[in-house]
Protein backbone atom coordinates (compact mmCIF):
# COMPACT_ATOMS: atom_id res chain seq x y z
CA UNK A 1 0.00 0.00 0.00
CA UNK A 2 2.57 2.38 0.83
CA UNK A 3 4.97 3.50 -2.05
CA UNK A 4 8.58 2.54 -0.13
CA UNK A 5 9.37 -0.03 -3.17
CA UNK A 6 8.17 2.51 -6.30
CA UNK A 7 9.85 6.03 -5.48
CA UNK A 8 11.72 5.97 -8.76
CA UNK A 9 8.23 6.43 -10.47
CA UNK A 10 6.80 8.50 -7.81
CA UNK A 11 5.30 11.19 -9.44
CA UNK A 12 2.10 13.23 -8.60
CA UNK A 13 0.42 15.08 -11.22
CA UNK A 14 -2.03 18.18 -10.74
CA UNK A 15 -4.20 18.71 -14.54
CA UNK A 16 -6.26 21.77 -15.48
CA UNK A 17 -7.70 21.66 -11.56
CA UNK A 18 -10.37 24.04 -11.24
CA UNK A 19 -11.99 25.23 -7.97
CA UNK A 20 -15.74 26.86 -7.30
CA UNK A 21 -17.01 27.88 -4.36
CA UNK A 22 -20.69 29.02 -4.51
CA UNK A 23 -19.69 30.52 -7.97
CA UNK A 24 -16.44 32.08 -7.14
CA UNK A 25 -13.62 30.36 -9.09
CA UNK A 26 -10.93 29.94 -6.16
CA UNK A 27 -8.12 28.57 -8.64
CA UNK A 28 -8.50 27.26 -12.72
CA UNK A 29 -6.32 25.25 -14.33
CA UNK A 30 -3.84 24.89 -12.80
CA UNK A 31 -0.84 22.30 -14.18
CA UNK A 32 1.46 21.08 -11.64
CA UNK A 33 3.78 18.10 -12.17
CA UNK A 34 5.92 16.70 -9.12
CA UNK A 35 8.61 14.09 -8.75
CA UNK A 36 10.10 12.77 -6.18
CA UNK A 37 12.65 15.26 -4.04
CA UNK A 38 10.71 18.32 -5.39
CA UNK A 39 8.52 21.00 -3.39
CA UNK A 40 5.74 22.93 -4.83
CA UNK A 41 5.52 26.32 -2.61
CA UNK A 42 2.09 27.73 -2.65
CA UNK A 43 2.30 31.01 -2.62
CA UNK A 44 0.15 34.66 -2.62
CA UNK A 45 -2.00 37.21 -0.44
CA UNK A 46 -4.43 36.42 2.41
CA UNK A 47 -7.43 34.93 0.66
CA UNK A 48 -6.61 33.83 -2.28
CA UNK A 49 -7.06 29.88 -1.80
CA UNK A 50 -3.59 28.86 -1.00
CA UNK A 51 -5.70 26.62 2.35
CA UNK A 52 -8.68 25.44 -0.54
CA UNK A 53 -5.46 24.40 -3.12
CA UNK A 54 -3.75 21.87 -0.61
CA UNK A 55 -7.23 20.75 0.47
CA UNK A 56 -8.33 19.85 -3.13
CA UNK A 57 -5.23 17.60 -2.93
CA UNK A 58 -5.75 15.31 -0.12
CA UNK A 59 -9.37 15.21 -1.17
CA UNK A 60 -11.25 17.38 1.84
CA UNK A 61 -11.96 19.85 -0.73
CA UNK A 62 -13.78 18.53 -4.18
CA UNK A 63 -12.86 19.93 -7.50
CA UNK A 64 -15.03 21.10 -10.07
CA UNK A 65 -12.99 20.14 -13.12
CA UNK A 66 -9.80 18.31 -13.65
CA UNK A 67 -8.14 15.29 -11.82
CA UNK A 68 -4.79 14.43 -9.65
CA UNK A 69 -3.04 12.11 -10.34
CA UNK A 70 -0.35 10.10 -8.44
CA UNK A 71 0.84 7.73 -10.44
CA UNK A 72 -1.28 8.02 -12.79
CA UNK A 73 -4.18 6.91 -10.32
CA UNK A 74 -6.65 9.68 -10.24
CA UNK A 75 -6.93 10.13 -6.36
CA UNK A 76 -9.77 13.45 -6.55
CA UNK A 77 -12.37 11.84 -5.58
CA UNK A 78 -10.84 10.89 -2.52
CA UNK A 79 -11.71 7.46 -1.47
CA UNK A 80 -8.76 5.59 -3.45
CA UNK A 81 -5.97 4.07 -0.82
CA UNK A 82 -3.42 6.26 -2.29
CA UNK A 83 -4.45 9.08 -0.27
CA UNK A 84 -2.99 6.94 2.46
CA UNK A 85 0.50 8.03 1.56
CA UNK A 86 -0.37 11.87 1.72
CA UNK A 87 0.18 13.87 5.58
CA UNK A 88 -2.08 16.83 5.53
CA UNK A 89 -1.09 19.13 8.13
CA UNK A 90 -3.37 21.77 8.13
CA UNK A 91 -3.32 25.37 9.83
CA UNK A 92 -5.57 23.99 12.62
CA UNK A 93 -3.29 21.98 14.64
CA UNK A 94 -5.31 19.33 15.24
CA UNK A 95 -4.74 18.93 18.85
CA UNK A 96 -7.07 18.32 22.04
CA UNK A 97 -6.89 20.76 24.42
CA UNK A 98 -8.05 18.75 27.22
CA UNK A 99 -5.27 16.20 26.39
CA UNK A 100 -1.16 16.41 27.39
CA UNK A 101 1.19 16.87 24.32
CA UNK A 102 2.40 13.97 24.52
CA UNK A 103 -1.78 12.22 24.34
CA UNK A 104 -2.38 14.42 21.44
CA UNK A 105 0.50 12.90 19.31
CA UNK A 106 0.11 9.20 20.56
CA UNK A 107 -3.62 9.17 19.27
CA UNK A 108 -2.49 11.26 15.96
CA UNK A 109 0.18 8.89 15.05
CA UNK A 110 -2.45 5.83 15.74
CA UNK A 111 -4.37 7.26 12.68
CA UNK A 112 -1.37 7.34 10.61
CA UNK A 113 -0.61 3.40 9.83
CA UNK A 114 2.44 4.11 7.95
CA UNK A 115 3.72 4.42 11.80
CA UNK A 116 5.03 0.87 13.33
CA UNK A 117 3.12 0.25 16.67
CA UNK A 118 6.04 1.26 19.48
CA UNK A 119 5.66 4.80 19.31
CA UNK A 120 6.21 5.74 22.77
CA UNK A 121 9.68 5.59 22.54
CA UNK A 122 9.18 7.42 19.49
CA UNK A 123 6.97 10.34 20.70
CA UNK A 124 9.38 11.19 23.64
CA UNK A 125 12.55 10.96 21.51
CA UNK A 126 11.70 13.35 18.68
CA UNK A 127 10.08 15.93 20.62
CA UNK A 128 13.47 17.23 21.92
CA UNK A 129 13.89 18.29 17.89
CA UNK A 130 11.83 21.23 18.50
CA UNK A 131 12.90 21.39 22.06
CA UNK A 132 9.17 21.20 23.61
CA UNK A 133 10.31 18.08 25.68
CA UNK A 134 9.85 19.73 28.81
CA UNK A 135 6.31 20.44 27.63
CA UNK A 136 5.33 16.80 26.84
CA UNK A 137 2.85 16.41 29.89
CA UNK A 138 0.90 19.51 29.51
CA UNK A 139 -2.58 20.25 28.58
CA UNK A 140 -2.20 22.13 24.91
CA UNK A 141 -4.63 24.45 26.37
CA UNK A 142 -1.56 25.74 28.23
CA UNK A 143 0.67 25.98 25.60
CA UNK A 144 1.57 29.01 23.49
CA UNK A 145 0.88 28.85 19.70
CA UNK A 146 3.84 28.42 18.51
CA UNK A 147 4.55 25.66 21.12
CA UNK A 148 1.59 23.64 19.77
CA UNK A 149 2.56 24.72 16.02
CA UNK A 150 5.69 22.31 16.62
CA UNK A 151 3.63 19.52 18.33
CA UNK A 152 2.03 19.62 15.49
CA UNK A 153 4.80 19.21 13.42
CA UNK A 154 6.98 16.88 16.00
CA UNK A 155 4.42 14.40 13.52
CA UNK A 156 6.66 15.28 10.66
CA UNK A 157 9.27 13.49 12.48
CA UNK A 158 6.87 10.18 12.98
CA UNK A 159 5.40 9.12 9.82
CA UNK A 160 6.77 7.29 7.37
CA UNK A 161 4.71 9.05 4.13
CA UNK A 162 5.74 9.82 1.35
CA UNK A 163 3.82 13.34 0.80
CA UNK A 164 3.09 15.80 2.79
CA UNK A 165 0.58 18.16 2.34
CA UNK A 166 1.61 21.38 4.68
CA UNK A 167 -0.67 24.86 5.09
CA UNK A 168 1.09 27.38 6.32
CA UNK A 169 4.03 25.34 8.23
CA UNK A 170 6.03 28.23 9.79
CA UNK A 171 3.23 30.41 11.11
CA UNK A 172 4.02 30.98 14.51
CA UNK A 173 7.30 29.76 14.74
CA UNK A 174 10.17 31.57 15.88
CA UNK A 175 13.53 31.36 13.73
CA UNK A 176 15.28 28.46 15.36
CA UNK A 177 11.88 26.32 14.74
CA UNK A 178 11.17 27.75 11.17
CA UNK A 179 14.82 26.79 10.09
CA UNK A 180 14.20 22.98 11.80
CA UNK A 181 10.95 22.97 10.20
CA UNK A 182 13.42 23.71 6.88
CA UNK A 183 15.94 21.11 7.66
CA UNK A 184 13.32 18.63 8.44
CA UNK A 185 11.83 19.36 4.54
CA UNK A 186 14.94 19.21 2.88
CA UNK A 187 15.69 15.95 4.48
CA UNK A 188 12.28 14.81 3.41
CA UNK A 189 13.15 15.99 0.02
CA UNK A 190 16.80 13.80 -0.24
CA UNK A 191 14.80 10.79 1.56
CA UNK A 192 12.64 11.23 -2.02
CA UNK A 193 9.71 12.41 -0.95
CA UNK A 194 7.12 15.29 -2.23
CA UNK A 195 5.95 18.41 -0.43
CA UNK A 196 3.67 20.77 -1.58
CA UNK A 197 3.35 23.63 1.37
CA UNK A 198 1.86 26.70 1.37
CA UNK A 199 3.20 29.63 2.97
CA UNK A 200 3.36 33.71 2.64
CA UNK A 201 6.87 33.90 3.06
CA UNK A 202 9.16 32.52 0.40
CA UNK A 203 11.30 30.21 1.81
CA UNK A 204 12.23 28.36 -1.52
CA UNK A 205 15.36 29.67 -1.34
CA UNK A 206 16.87 27.36 1.27
CA UNK A 207 15.09 24.72 -0.10
CA UNK A 208 16.65 22.72 -3.22
CA UNK A 209 14.16 21.36 -6.01
CA UNK A 210 11.38 23.66 -5.55
CA UNK A 211 8.89 25.09 -7.62
CA UNK A 212 7.03 27.99 -6.58
CA UNK A 213 3.61 28.76 -7.64
CA UNK A 214 2.23 32.04 -7.29
CA UNK A 215 -2.08 32.38 -6.64
CA UNK A 216 -3.54 35.64 -7.98
CA UNK A 217 -7.03 35.47 -7.38
CA UNK A 218 -8.78 38.37 -8.43
CA UNK A 219 -12.59 38.05 -7.11
CA UNK B 1 -4.96 1.66 17.08
CA UNK B 2 -8.49 0.28 18.38
CA UNK B 3 -7.27 0.24 21.62
CA UNK B 4 -5.51 3.90 21.69
CA UNK B 5 -8.51 5.56 19.84
CA UNK B 6 -11.04 4.06 22.16
CA UNK B 7 -8.52 5.48 25.31
CA UNK B 8 -8.30 9.18 23.49
CA UNK B 9 -12.05 9.30 23.41
CA UNK B 10 -12.23 8.15 27.67
CA UNK B 11 -9.42 10.50 28.42
CA UNK B 12 -11.60 13.35 26.64
CA UNK B 13 -14.59 12.49 28.85
CA UNK B 14 -13.03 11.87 31.78
CA UNK B 15 -11.05 15.50 31.53
CA UNK B 16 -14.26 16.60 30.84
CA UNK B 17 -16.49 15.66 34.05
CA UNK B 18 -19.38 17.83 33.48
CA UNK B 19 -20.07 16.14 30.65
CA UNK B 20 -20.58 13.02 32.32
CA UNK B 21 -22.23 14.70 35.10
CA UNK B 22 -24.74 17.16 33.51
CA UNK B 23 -27.14 14.56 32.27
CA UNK B 24 -27.08 12.93 35.43
CA UNK B 25 -27.92 15.77 37.28
CA UNK B 26 -30.28 17.09 35.33
CA UNK B 27 -32.35 13.35 35.42
CA UNK B 28 -32.15 13.92 38.67
CA UNK B 29 -33.25 17.37 39.08
CA UNK B 30 -36.26 16.42 37.19
CA UNK B 31 -36.94 13.30 38.66
CA UNK B 32 -37.18 14.84 41.78
CA UNK B 33 -39.08 18.09 41.04
CA UNK B 34 -42.13 15.87 39.11
CA UNK B 35 -43.28 14.55 42.46
CA UNK B 36 -43.09 17.93 44.60
CA UNK B 37 -45.09 19.43 41.40
CA UNK B 38 -47.93 16.90 41.16
CA UNK B 39 -48.25 15.98 44.46
CA UNK B 40 -47.52 12.10 46.40
CA UNK B 41 -50.05 10.34 44.41
CA UNK B 42 -48.69 7.18 44.19
CA UNK B 43 -50.64 5.70 41.31
CA UNK B 44 -49.97 8.82 38.93
CA UNK B 45 -46.71 8.71 39.25
CA UNK B 46 -46.01 4.94 39.04
CA UNK B 47 -47.57 5.60 35.73
CA UNK B 48 -46.18 8.81 34.63
CA UNK B 49 -42.15 7.79 35.48
CA UNK B 50 -41.44 5.66 32.18
CA UNK B 51 -42.00 9.18 30.41
CA UNK B 52 -40.16 11.48 32.39
CA UNK B 53 -37.27 8.87 32.40
CA UNK B 54 -37.31 9.17 28.50
CA UNK B 55 -37.69 13.03 28.36
CA UNK B 56 -34.30 13.08 30.25
CA UNK B 57 -32.88 10.92 28.18
CA UNK B 58 -34.03 13.12 24.86
CA UNK B 59 -32.91 16.34 26.38
CA UNK B 60 -29.96 14.45 27.26
CA UNK B 61 -29.22 13.39 23.66
CA UNK B 62 -30.23 16.69 22.47
CA UNK B 63 -27.73 18.16 24.71
CA UNK B 64 -24.73 16.04 23.94
CA UNK B 65 -25.30 15.39 20.15
CA UNK B 66 -25.80 18.97 19.66
CA UNK B 67 -22.29 19.82 18.98
CA UNK B 68 -20.87 16.71 19.07
CA UNK B 69 -18.46 17.57 16.06
CA UNK B 70 -18.04 21.61 16.63
CA UNK B 71 -14.33 20.97 18.84
CA UNK B 72 -13.28 18.14 16.30
CA UNK B 73 -13.96 20.70 13.51
CA UNK B 74 -12.70 23.90 15.39
CA UNK B 75 -9.55 22.65 15.93
CA UNK B 76 -8.94 21.05 12.53
CA UNK B 77 -8.90 17.09 14.13
CA UNK B 78 -11.99 15.97 11.54
CA UNK B 79 -9.80 17.06 8.80
CA UNK B 80 -6.70 15.19 10.05
CA UNK B 81 -8.74 11.92 10.56
CA UNK B 82 -11.18 11.76 7.11
CA UNK B 83 -7.91 12.32 5.47
CA UNK B 84 -6.11 9.36 7.43
CA UNK B 85 -5.44 5.78 6.16
CA UNK B 86 -7.11 4.59 8.87
CA UNK B 87 -10.50 3.60 8.95
CA UNK B 88 -12.82 6.57 9.49
CA UNK B 89 -16.33 4.73 10.03
CA UNK B 90 -14.91 2.86 12.41
CA UNK B 91 -13.44 6.18 14.58
CA UNK B 92 -16.94 7.29 13.84
CA UNK B 93 -18.53 3.92 15.61
CA UNK B 94 -16.16 4.48 18.69
CA UNK B 95 -17.19 8.08 18.70
CA UNK B 96 -20.94 6.98 18.82
CA UNK B 97 -20.23 4.27 21.22
CA UNK B 98 -18.07 6.16 23.42
CA UNK B 99 -20.82 9.21 23.67
CA UNK B 100 -23.60 6.31 24.45
CA UNK B 101 -21.42 4.95 27.02
CA UNK B 102 -20.98 8.55 28.94
CA UNK B 103 -24.41 10.37 28.78
CA UNK B 104 -26.83 7.53 28.85
CA UNK B 105 -25.78 4.77 30.76
CA UNK B 106 -25.22 6.37 33.52
CA UNK B 107 -28.66 7.34 33.78
CA UNK B 108 -29.68 3.82 32.92
CA UNK B 109 -27.24 2.73 35.93
CA UNK B 110 -29.60 4.59 38.45
CA UNK B 111 -32.87 3.20 36.68
CA UNK B 112 -33.46 0.83 40.11
CA UNK B 113 -32.94 3.19 42.25
CA UNK B 114 -35.48 5.18 40.85
CA UNK B 115 -37.64 2.59 40.84
CA UNK B 116 -37.78 1.91 44.41
CA UNK B 117 -38.11 5.68 44.91
CA UNK B 118 -41.26 5.66 42.77
CA UNK B 119 -42.49 1.51 43.84
CA UNK B 120 -42.16 0.56 40.29
CA UNK B 121 -42.31 -3.35 40.37
CA UNK B 122 -38.87 -5.09 39.11
CA UNK B 123 -40.61 -6.34 35.99
CA UNK B 124 -41.62 -2.55 34.89
CA UNK B 125 -38.28 -1.65 35.94
CA UNK B 126 -36.91 -4.49 33.72
CA UNK B 127 -38.71 -3.32 30.62
CA UNK B 128 -38.23 0.22 31.13
CA UNK B 129 -34.51 -0.12 31.13
CA UNK B 130 -34.76 -2.58 28.50
CA UNK B 131 -36.38 -0.65 25.81
CA UNK B 132 -33.63 2.68 26.86
CA UNK B 133 -30.82 0.23 26.42
CA UNK B 134 -31.96 -0.63 23.27
CA UNK B 135 -33.21 3.13 22.17
CA UNK B 136 -31.12 5.44 23.19
CA UNK B 137 -28.16 4.33 21.17
CA UNK B 138 -30.46 4.70 18.38
CA UNK B 139 -31.44 8.64 19.53
CA UNK B 140 -27.50 9.21 19.96
CA UNK B 141 -27.43 8.21 16.61
CA UNK B 142 -29.68 10.26 14.74
CA UNK B 143 -28.56 13.12 17.45
CA UNK B 144 -24.84 12.88 15.70
CA UNK B 145 -26.01 12.40 12.77
CA UNK B 146 -27.94 15.72 13.05
CA UNK B 147 -24.90 17.74 14.62
CA UNK B 148 -22.55 16.12 11.26
CA UNK B 149 -25.48 17.69 8.80
CA UNK B 150 -25.69 21.05 10.37
CA UNK B 151 -21.69 21.27 11.23
CA UNK B 152 -21.00 23.81 7.87
CA UNK B 153 -23.63 26.29 9.23
CA UNK B 154 -23.22 29.03 11.17
CA UNK B 155 -25.84 29.51 13.65
CA UNK B 156 -26.80 25.79 13.93
CA UNK B 157 -28.35 25.03 17.56
CA UNK B 158 -31.70 25.33 17.27
CA UNK B 159 -31.87 23.12 13.57
CA UNK B 160 -30.60 20.36 14.78
CA UNK B 161 -33.56 19.53 17.21
CA UNK B 162 -35.90 20.67 14.57
CA UNK B 163 -34.40 18.16 11.81
CA UNK B 164 -33.80 14.86 14.27
CA UNK B 165 -37.32 15.19 16.86
CA UNK B 166 -39.10 13.39 14.07
CA UNK B 167 -36.87 10.40 13.53
CA UNK B 168 -36.66 10.37 17.68
CA UNK B 169 -40.87 9.42 16.99
CA UNK B 170 -41.08 5.87 16.14
CA UNK B 171 -38.36 4.70 18.60
CA UNK B 172 -40.49 6.46 21.56
CA UNK B 173 -43.98 4.92 20.50
CA UNK B 174 -42.63 1.66 20.16
CA UNK B 175 -40.72 1.95 23.86
CA UNK B 176 -44.11 3.59 25.49
CA UNK B 177 -46.14 0.56 23.84
CA UNK B 178 -43.87 -1.83 25.37
CA UNK B 179 -44.14 -0.67 28.72
CA UNK B 180 -47.77 -0.07 28.40
CA UNK B 181 -48.05 -3.73 27.42
CA UNK B 182 -45.16 -5.07 30.48
CA UNK B 183 -47.85 -2.72 32.81
CA UNK B 184 -51.29 -3.81 31.44
CA UNK B 185 -50.45 -7.73 31.02
CA UNK B 186 -50.26 -8.15 27.27
CA UNK B 187 -47.56 -9.02 25.26
CA UNK B 188 -44.39 -6.58 24.27
CA UNK B 189 -41.95 -8.80 22.61
CA UNK B 190 -43.15 -7.33 19.34
CA UNK B 191 -42.20 -3.85 20.46
CA UNK B 192 -38.90 -4.73 21.45
CA UNK B 193 -38.16 -6.74 18.41
CA UNK B 194 -38.85 -3.75 16.36
CA UNK B 195 -36.84 -1.70 18.12
CA UNK B 196 -34.06 -3.72 17.95
CA UNK B 197 -34.37 -4.17 14.34
CA UNK B 198 -33.80 0.04 14.25
CA UNK B 199 -30.79 -0.37 16.65
CA UNK B 200 -29.57 -3.36 14.20
CA UNK B 201 -30.01 -1.50 11.28
CA UNK B 202 -28.97 2.24 12.47
CA UNK B 203 -26.04 1.79 14.61
CA UNK B 204 -24.28 -0.06 11.83
CA UNK B 205 -25.26 2.67 8.78
CA UNK B 206 -24.67 5.21 10.86
CA UNK B 207 -21.16 5.58 10.89
CA UNK B 208 -20.91 5.52 6.72
CA UNK B 209 -23.63 8.18 6.69
CA UNK B 210 -21.54 10.31 9.26
CA UNK B 211 -18.50 9.57 7.17
CA UNK B 212 -20.46 10.89 3.84
CA UNK B 213 -22.29 13.89 6.01
CA UNK B 214 -18.89 15.05 7.45
CA UNK B 215 -16.84 15.06 3.87
CA UNK B 216 -19.63 17.55 2.50
CA UNK B 217 -19.73 19.46 5.78
CA UNK B 218 -16.56 20.48 5.43
CA UNK B 219 -16.06 20.63 1.68
CA UNK B 220 -17.59 24.19 1.96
Amino acid sequence: MYMENALENFEISISSATCLKSNNTIFSDINYTLKSGELLLVMGPNGCGKTTFIKSICGIQKLEEGAIKLNNVDISHGDSQHLGNFLYIGHKNSLNDSLTVFENLEYLCALDRSIQNNIKSEITRNLSFFGIENYKNYLVSKLSEGNKKKTSLTRLLLTNKKVWLLDEPLSYLDENGANKVLKLLNNHLIGGGIIIASSHIDFSVDIGNSKVFYMDNSL
Amino acid sequence: MIKTLFYKEFQNYFRNLSSIFLPLIFFFLIISIFPLLIGPDKVLLNKIVPGIVWITIIFTTLLSSNNFFKDDYNNGYLETFLTSDSSVEFILFLKIISCWLFTCFPIIIFIPLVSIFFNISMKDSFIIISTLVIGSPVLISIGIFGSALTLGLAKNSILVPIIILPFFIPILIFSASAIESVSSGTPYEMQIYILLALLVFVLPTMPYLLKYTLSLSINN
